[in-house]
């Protein structure tokens, strides 16, 4: 038999899987690996003249604030993190590159954390919905 | 789309330092050289390094629409053209008929300094492969 079209699927496991906080944490895990390329990216250029450092574009958790404001957040698939030159971040050597290395590494452990967290609350929201289909705590 | 991020770009800047690593021994090592294959001292050489674009697998990756991502690579290896140190020494088998050698102009002040730049460089990105290795453990680990 020929599964049903998606749209038309409303299961139960909806209110889990399109839950805000489910939904919110898996936009912010893709933002978390394009992030750790950005910053790959820039200790691999520590040393070559007139790079300009890369990170997540800002407007990306603009637009998720507000599409979650908005209660849109289901629709927003096509919201996708994107990787631009940091515009903020100035360059204070003679060569003009603007990454510092003590800044990356910061930056680099904190999105390490920051994913570790966002994984874990994707992997409740799962351990949730095979606890009430079971019924056992694992 | 790789399953730990960023890889291919470390990879290249690790290759880049090794090769600048590679570099700085071959200028200590000659740092004595007085007579090379065409009969000159040594001279030292130098590295540069290039950002390279990386290939984009169509619309494939999530930073499709964005800025590209650039590795690193040796740009090129160029002879420093300085004159080296002359020492007074007619003992010497390639003294000039003034008594001077002409040494290679490798400084040892400047080959260290390099040499630690290279290594700590090398360093930092290796705990950007563990750093990205420990996320693709953790990943795998959702729903565990």
């Amino acid at each position: 038999m020929l599964a049903p079209p998606l749209l038309n699927r409303t299961t139960m496991i909806d209110p889990v899987f399109q839950s805000d906080n489910y939904l919110l944490a898996r936009k912010l895990l893709d933002a978390s690996v394009v992030r750790q390329e950005a910053i790959a990216s820039n200790i691999a250029n520590a040393d070559t003249p007139g790079y300009r450092r890369l990170d997540v574009a800002p407007d990306f958790a603009a637009q998720l604030r507000t599409r979650l404001e908005a209660g849109k957040l289901a629709e927003s698939t096509s919201l996708k993190p994107t990787v631009v030159e940091d515009l903020s971040a100035r360059s204070v050597r003679p060569d003009g590159n603007s990454v510092e290395m003590e800044t990356e590494l910061l930056a680099m452990n904190r999105n390490g954390v920051e994913y570790d967290f966002l994984v874990e609350v994707v992997s409740r929201n799962i351990k949730q919905m095979k606890m009430a289909i079971s019924g056992r705590a694992s | 789309m790789n399953i730990i991020s960023g890889i291919d770009i470390t990879a290249s800047a690790l290759n880049a330092q090794k090769t600048r690593l590679d570099i700085v021994a071959q200028n200590i090592a000659n740092a004595q050289t007085t007579r090379g294959p065409n009969g000159l001292p040594y001279q030292r050489k130098t590295v540069t390094f290039e950002t390279e674009l990386i290939r984009h697998e169509a619309g494939s990756t999530s930073t499709s629409s964005g800025r590209a991502l650039q590795s690193v690579r040796i740009g090129m290896i160029k002879d420093d053209k300085a004159k080296g140190e002359r020492v007074y020494d007619p003992q010497h088998p390639d003294a000039a008929v003034d008594g001077y050698v002409e040494m290679p102009n490798v400084n040892m002040a400047y080959e260290m300094v390099d040499l630690m730049t290279a290594s700590r460089a090398y360093e930092a990105n290796l705990s950007v492969v563990k750093n990205a290795r420990q996320m693709a453990l953790k990943a795998l680990e959702i729903g565990k």
